[in-house]
């Protein structure tokens, strides 16, 4: 039997009340919410930083954290819980060098130094190892961090924002570590964020979690593609989340069959008949003006709709509308677009939906597996994988 | 130059030093990792000789290590007009500077280090020794200096609980005044000198050590990601 972490907790917090429930196998479960959603809460939960109220925290047959009606009150302590804690401001010590800082854990051992440089050199820092923590990169620290987690060899490995201040480049080179030595050690891993790239980049199933509850938990595309309610939906940040196939792969781009309308997307690495899991991205989204001349930006994915729904915002408006087939899309523009178009409920409009609009976020080959560990296949992502930078202004179409 | 005062200025202050040294880290790590209740009394009690006048302080001592005090009488301690009657007089009034700056050292030491630490198996003990002490110990090596620098010059207590005594109790600051009323002007300008040479060494290295403390919060990442 696989190791299994068991959370099922209860802590109130100044204005909220954390009620958290999770089993977490050998994977890398994603613990995905806004700021101040209880995210780190039940980190620290789980390492014994912080005392729930009650409820039960265990590890197989270990109990961490036992506290409920007619039962004993178990509380081990974090130093007895052997759970590999990486910290988002890294946390080093900074008075002591790479390696002393791994070795620390290992104290009392005599092979502390050795293991301590294993540790370093299967990080590829080695090299870094006399230098003090505020001589290293952000990124070179983090691994250290990681290393010195290691180091306890736990079963259970915690990360907390731990990237989020790490360039995009220097956190996926992590990200694929931390996949590599999830296999390799066979670890439990649960990992905070609240950047839903970094989400896909590295979970295998995701908790969405909002207020101090979990509100849905799930493989990450199911999550994705089926929210259990708005508020997940909300939390994702997505509205236009859809799952199309792959018709043809040319020179310039791909085009994708989703669900009978025919969809020109960016230049994809997939083959013909693929599933994919993409979202409509509401902000490159245009409206044709029926009296004008098409220009270029808008020469693609022509599609009519009738306007649902128009949301006032003092920057950006807000438009739902709805296709033929019933299907409802969101657009969004800036405020001072469109002011001759009569936008009100019931409006037909013809929309645009530029080729960039379109951003891939999973590729499946095969029919997703069933009974399968859940995975997300990253090779097919390489290059093309998900890339949601704010919300790009591009050129009025007023 | 009164080299007798000289040199039992210099044994008082460093058993002194010694002594604030230990109650203070101790009282410090007390107000910084216990709460209870009217903690703050306590906090402006031990900072109360910085206001005091000498003579009340004086008094206090008289009380605490005279006749008739449970000092005097259940442990038999009787060191008023000793000199280790100074170095008491000097730990009273060096403690809250002690307290103060050792104080803000350790509660600059970032929480975050210390919970790192727990996660990778260390006791309280070993996180005390091996973190959080090497990363305050600027600070309180600066509150020490001070503390010493102030029990060096400690003056008017001093004078009211040893008696002053040439050769036995007499400290240098004591000495000066001696020298004064003696209208030994060549013998105090001397001693004013070397007083002020220490006191202006100690509060410069007191200085270069205070401000930047390794390990200091990086942020409030602590609060940041909740």
């Amino acid at each position: 039997m696989s190791p299994r972490l068991y959370v099922d907790f209860v802590r109130r917090l100044g204005n909220m009340t954390l009620q958290v429930r999770l089993a977490i196998d050998t994977e890398i479960l994603v613990l995905f919410g806004p700021s101040g959603a209880g995210k780190t809460q039940t980190l620290q939960a789980i390492a014994g930083l912080a005392t729930p109220d009650s409820g039960l925290i265990s590890l197989d047959d270990t109990i961490f954290f036992q506290r409920v009606p007619g039962k004993p009150v178990i509380n081990l302590p974090a130093r007895r819980r052997r759970i590999g804690y990486v910290f988002q401001q890294y946390a080093l010590f900074p008075h002591m060098n790479a390696l002393e800082n791994v070795a620390f854990p290992l104290a009392g051992r005599r092979d502390a130094r050795e293991r301590a440089m294993e540790l370093l050199e299967r990080m590829h820092l080695a090299y870094l190892a006399h230098r003090m923590p505020h001589e290293l990169s952000g990124g070179q620290q983090q691994r250290v961090a990681i290393a010195r987690a290691l180091a306890t060899e736990p079963r259970v490995l915690l990360f907390d924002e731990s990237f989020s201040a790490l360039d995009r480049p220097i956190r996926e080179r992590l990200h694929e570590e931390i996949r590599a030595l999830q296999a390799e050690h066979r670890l439990i891993v649960v990992y905070v964020t609240h950047n839903l790239d970094d989400a896909f980049a590295v979970g295998h199933r995701l908790a969405v979690i909002r207020d101090g509850r979990i509100e849905q938990i799930g493989r990450i595309d199911d999550v994705f593609i089926r929210p259990a309610n708005q508020r997940v939906l909300d939390i994702l940040g997505i509205p236009n989340a859809i799952r199309a196939r792959v018709v043809e792969v040319g020179p310039s781009g791909a085009l994708l069959d989703w669900d009978g309308v025919a969809l020109e997307a960016p230049l994809l690495n997939a083959p013909p008949g693929a599933q994919v899991m993409a979202y409509i991205r509401p902000e490159d989204i245009r409206l044709i003006y029926p009296d004008r001349p098409l220009s270029r930006i808008v020469g693609t994915n022509h599609l009519d709709a009738t306007v649902v729904e128009r949301r006032m915002g003092r920057h950006v408006h807000r438009l739902r509308v709805a296709l033929p087939d019933g299907r409802q899309i969101e657009a969004v523009y800036p405020a001072s677009s469109y002011a001759t178009m009569s936008l009100a409920p019931g409006e037909r409009v013809r929309l645009a939906l530029r080729k960039e609009s379109i951003v891939v976020i999973a590729v499946h080959s095969d029919p997703p597996p069933i009974e399968e560990e859940p995975r997300l296949d990253r090779a097919k992502c390489a290059d093309g994988c998900p890339k949601s930078d704010p919300a790009p202004v591009s050129p009025s179409p007023s | 130059m009164n080299w007798p005062a000289f040199w039992l200025s210099l044994q008082v202050t460093a058993v002194a030093s010694v002594i604030i040294l230990v109650i203070g880290l101790a009282c410090a790590l007390l107000l910084v990792r216990v709460h209870f209740p009217l903690k703050i009394l306590v906090e402006t009690a031990i900072m109360l000789p910085l206001v005091l006048p000498p003579s009340v302080i004086g008094y206090y001592l008289l009380l605490a290590f005279g006749r008739g005090s449970p000092l005097f009488e259940w442990f038999n301690l009787r060191i008023l007009f000793t000199w280790q009657a100074a170095v008491a007089a000097s730990v009273v009034v060096g403690l809250p500077l002690m307290v103060q700056s050792s104080r803000a050292a350790l509660a600059n030491v970032d929480p975050v280090l210390e919970n790192a630490a727990r996660t990778l198996g260390a006791s309280e003990v070993r996180i005390f020794w091996r973190i959080t002490l090497p990363l305050a110990r600027r600070g309180i090596l600066a509150g020490m200096i001070l503390g010493s620098a102030r029990a060096l010059g400690e003056f008017g207590a001093t004078l009211m609980i040893t008696g002053n005594i040439p050769g036995r109790t007499q400290t240098l600051p004591v000495a000066i005044y001696d020298a004064v009323q003696a209208q030994r002007y060549a013998d105090a300008h001397l001693m004013v000198l070397v007083m002020t040479a220490l006191a202006f060494a100690g509060l410069l290295l007191a200085r270069q050590l205070e401000p930047p403390t390794p390990g200091r919060r990086a942020d409030q990442s602590a609060k940041a990601s909740v």
